[in-house]
């Protein structure tokens, strides 16, 4: 082969590396150093936003950004720390995503705001605050903070959450909790369905309401419960036998039931409109 | 203007400009305002059927020779008249066959908007004891005859969004249009009765539904 065609070789695979790299996605690292209690806020129009316990004292972000139709636009003020997926001119649902990774101590309070894109928070124990429009919502093995969580169409998913407020809101998209418990859970849905597993602990108070969505809730034997259930023209069934109790409005026959089980330490409320609820015995 | 006023005159409305007298009662009546709406987006929807969508002839041959053998119609026009200045039956009616498709599109939005595939029971409620209880309840039925009306801040809201893409915009107006339904489901089952507190909490969350929805939208359309 001759000296110029190694050379244009050469030159060819050079320019096409640098095409490919500026076509590419961009990676960009950020690190903060924060004291206890950090307040964390992503706002992230497209793309995921994955946030799990690290280090302490330290914020690692990990982002990935899809275009250069965004940025990244970061801020940090004494303990709080603001990310923000800056979409530019022309950008849109493929060109605007932004893929982030984040480690943030494990007392840290969350904010993240994602109109399409999955968030899952792992790990914590400060409060978080979760919103977004389409993407799937999820939250796992925390604790000992206050988890809220609002969603248009998403699908919302906590798991093995303990010993805080648990408040989500759904337009359309279905709720599931499994084995979650606290002082207070209340899932506030329109059409999406409602699922909970777990033994209602923490003489907490549970409240389920639904416009249209079907709410079923999986308790053991040895739950100990307060128990409300009514839907205005649903279906209400429960698997359990219950002490009867006073309820305070009219009791249409078939579309309520109402009662205690063990020493009825959690109050549960299971309200609809229209959807079906189902008290079932976990087997 | 009155709104039986409003109505009478509601033809000359769609597609066309209110007189100022006909846009006062718009402003002021979210109802009127709500259906002209939805009747101008229905007559927009029914103007983009292209004439290659018209059944052939033979189906309006053997339509009109079934309406004749059921004695719905008479088969000629009269001598006098000849037969290109008296248009046929059907010839009117492949002009005005936008009508009752566009009848059909608004049941179809209507039961759509408010009787989604997963709304509701599909079974009778359980275990009947009252005889009661066997009728629907006056707040689904009226939530499945007529859609809530649209309130002044609905639109005002509708407007902020409305360059959004025509899909997310649908999804943002059957959601509206959902926590308005249960707003008014909830209204009606508090006005029978008012001390009911698991009611009371009901309106509260489809309050809670709207402010979200408010909130969350309009964030989005901030970026």
């Amino acid at each position: 082969m001759s000296t110029a065609k190694c050379a244009a070789k050469f030159v060819t695979v050079l320019t096409l590396a640098g095409v490919a790299f500026a076509a590419g996605d961009a990676r960009k690292d950020l690190h903060f150093k924060v004291g206890k209690h950090p307040a964390i806020s992503i706002n992230n129009p497209y793309g995921p936003v994955v946030v799990k316990a690290g280090a302490p004292h330290e914020v690692v972000i990990n982002a990935i950004l899809h275009s250069d139709k965004v940025e990244i636009d970061q801020s940090q003020s004494h303990n709080r720390i603001d990310i923000i997926s800056h979409l530019l001119q022309g950008a849109d649902q493929y060109s605007g995503v932004v893929e982030y990774q984040v480690l943030v101590p494990a007392d840290a309070s969350l904010s993240i705001h994602s109109e399409n894109g999955p968030v899952h928070a792992e790990n914590l124990h400060g409060d978080l605050a979760l919103e977004g429009g389409n993407g799937a919502m999820e939250v796992l093995d925390c604790g000992d903070g206050h988890v809220h969580v609002k969603t248009l169409n998403g699908p919302v998913t906590i798991s093995n959450v303990r010993n805080g407020h648990v408040e989500v809101v759904s337009m359309s998209g279905d709720v599931s909790l499994n084995s979650v418990s606290g002082p207070y859970v209340a899932v506030n849905s329109n059409t999406g369905k409602i699922e909970y597993a777990g033994d209602f602990g923490g003489e907490g108070e549970y409240s389920f309401t639904s416009y249209t969505g079907n709410i079923e809730a999986v308790a053991p034997a040895y739950a100990s419960i307060d128990v409300t259930a009514r839907s205005s023209q649903g279906r209400v069934d429960s698997d359990f036998s219950l002490e009867p109790k006073h309820t305070p409005f009219y009791a249409k026959a078939g579309s309520y039931f109402s009662g205690t089980l063990g020493k009825a330490a959690s109050s549960v409320k299971l309200m609809s409109f229209s959807g079906k609820i189902h008290l079932k015995k976990r087997q | 203007m009155n709104c039986p006023e409003f109505e009478r005159d509601l033809p000359e409305c769609v597609e066309g400009v209110p007189s100022p007298e006909q846009q006062a009662h718009l402003n002021s009546c979210p109802t009127c305002s709500g259906l002209l709406l939805d009747l101008n987006s229905i007559a927009s929807q029914a103007q983009m059927l292209s004439a290659a969508d018209e059944p052939s002839a033979a189906v309006w041959n053997a339509l009109e020779e079934r309406l004749w053998s059921e004695g719905l119609i008479r088969r000629s026009a009269p001598a006098y008249l000849p037969a290109e200045v008296k248009p046929s039956f059907m010839q009117r009616w492949r002009a005005a066959w936008l009508v009752p498709v566009a009848a059909a599109l608004a049941v179809v939005a209507v039961v759509k908007l408010y009787h989604p595939a997963n709304v509701g029971d599909k079974n009778p409620v359980a275990t009947q004891s009252q005889p009661q209880a066997q009728a629907p309840a006056p707040a689904q039925s009226a939530r499945l005859k007529h859609k809530p009306a649209l309130s002044h801040e609905d639109q005002q809201w509708l407007s902020t969004v409305s360059s959004r893409p025509p899909a997310q915009l649908a999804k943002f107006r059957s959601d509206l249009d959902q926590a308005n339904a249960f707003i008014e489901d909830a209204q009606q089952s508090l006005q029978e009765d008012p001390n009911d507190v698991y009611m009371q909490q009901m309106l509260m969350n489809a309050y809670e539904q709207k402010q979200m929805l408010y909130e969350l939208v309009v964030d989005d359309s901030s970026h």
